[in-house]
């Protein structure tokens, strides 16, 4: 039995290694973003040595968005994905940036709106679980490093299944399981080992990147993932391993 | 090894967007060529290349993607010819040489070119903001007189390099040398073709006595 699968039979769940009740899980991601969301741009390139932005472009490559599209970014945060939809689709199409916590959309939108781009970009807060949106609203959706801070994931991939146009896809990018014993040996050294010391030194935030780590290892692996998208209704569902695994793209189409 | 290949597909898009747009940023002539191209898409295939790179503007900067769907105007095409297509006259014989395809609106293409010609960086103006105007003299003035120096060591390196060769080791021969040998060989061959004519001429003149 999967770990999701007892999170969805008992009404506990996880936060990092911790087990916490459903309920509780919400705010204490809020409370996580919150808290690193003025600086977390600059972690991002630094926890990553800069290559997030290599995912996060390869990730639009792999969603064939065309002018005219409309494309809902999930947990967006800071918006990276969302600058470079809002140029891709023109003035004809549309670009909904979604995030549940307010600070970080409020940086989104303080960053997107600095940079000029503002004529066809939509702010929403909204929980993936339960997107306030008609059904078969979007030709793309995309949840960039989103969906392990979820508390239900199936209940999320389903709300996304439901708002997605037929013809639509999904495209997962999140943190994943190295393919190599040795990479995953390092990966594991440096994300308990420097990541949070990091954390505390940039962002004087130890315990949220410590949280961070954890979450990582605690979300489902490349193939638990995609028959979770399987079973959400997510048809052509394929995941590709970017850097040796540490990230993966799951995508799936809507029919 | 995959995944390389998608990493450095992405480095090279995302390398090229940011030099692109320094370029024009930096550019006298601003971006006002981009507005006719604006929404426009222009998809290159090299074949030196595993993957497409699509040049999109949007908001008067390019967008440098691998998206290679729906393009206003698609080429196929190497490095080496479009090196060659500086020369605009060989466009045609590119074309039916099958060395360039070109699908789609073209003038998309030549906008694009014509962008990356009217491309005017005053270099030393941009030098000068980040270490001062007087260094910059200094710097300017001290690259061309290293110029010139390398350039007349290099003619001087040439000249003495031909001199040994030639005079010297006896290794290479000078052009007048060769026009020499060319001529005697052109003597020689005139005077072997005349030489068989009366060979010729002995031989039929032989013949008809050996018939009578």
């Amino acid at each position: 039995m999967s770990l999701q699968d007892q999170d969805n039979q008992d009404n506990s769940t996880h936060f990092g290694y911790q087990t916490v009740d459903k309920s509780e899980k919400e705010s204490k991601v809020a409370g996580v973003f919150h808290s690193v969301a003025a600086q977390y741009d600059v972690m991002n390139d630094l926890m990553s040595f800069g290559i997030h932005r290599l995912w996060k472009r390869f990730t639009i490559d792999a969603s064939g968005v065309r002018p005219g599209n409309k494309v809902l970014d999930l947990a967006g945060g800071t918006g990276d994905l969302t600058a470079k939809f809002s140029q891709l689709v023109g003035k004809d199409g549309q670009v909904v940036l979604a995030d549940i916590n307010s600070s970080m959309l409020n940086v989104g939108r303080d960053k997107l709106r600095d940079r000029g781009l503002v004529q066809n970009i939509e702010y929403v807060q909204a929980n993936a679980q339960h997107l306030p949106f008609e059904d078969n609203t979007f030709d793309i959706i995309t949840i960039a490093f989103g969906l392990r801070n979820v508390t239900d994931k199936d209940e999320a991939l389903r709300s996304m299944y439901r708002v997605l146009k037929p013809g639509g896809r999904l495209l997962v990018l999140e943190f994943s399981k190295p393919e190599q014993e040795l990479i995953s040996k390092a990966y594991d050294f440096y994300s308990f080992n420097i990541l949070p010391k990091m954390g505390e030194l940039v962002a004087k935030d130890g315990d949220s990147y410590q949280y961070l780590a954890e979450s990582i290892r605690m979300h489902p692996d490349q193939e638990t993932l995609k028959d979770m998208m399987d079973n959400a209704g997510f048809e052509q569902t394929t995941y590709k391993n970017l850097t040796g695994g540490v990230v993966a793209l799951h995508k799936g189409y809507k029919f | 090894m995959a995944n390389n290949i998608t990493m450095h597909q992405q480095l090279l898009c995302s390398m090229l967007e940011a030099i692109i747009n320094k370029a024009l940023s930096l550019s006298l002539n601003g971006t006002q060529g981009l507005y006719a191209l604006e929404q426009k898409n222009l998809v290159v295939h090299l074949a030196e290349l595993g993957f497409p790179l699509s040049f999109i503007v949007s908001n008067s900067k390019v967008l440098v993607t691998s998206l290679s769907e729906n393009p206003d105007c698609a080429i196929h095409t190497s490095i080496k010819t479009l090196v060659a297509l500086k020369n605009e006259h060989q466009l045609t014989d590119l074309i039916k040489q099958d060395k360039l395809d070109i699908v789609g609106d073209i003038k998309v293409a030549q906008h694009f070119a014509s962008v990356a010609e009217t491309l005017n960086i005053d270099w030393q103006s941009e030098l000068a903001k980040h270490i001062g105007d007087i260094p910059t003299y200094k710097l300017t003035q001290f690259s061309k007189k290293v110029a010139d120096k390398l350039g007349f060591a290099a003619k001087q390196i040439q000249a003495d390099s031909s001199e040994w060769l030639v005079h010297e080791k006896r290794l290479v021969v000078t052009s007048s040398q060769i026009a020499a040998f060319n001529l005697q060989v052109s003597e020689l061959d005139i005077r072997t073709e005349t030489l068989a004519d009366r060979f010729l001429a002995v031989e039929k003149a032989l013949l008809s006595k050996a018939n009578k």
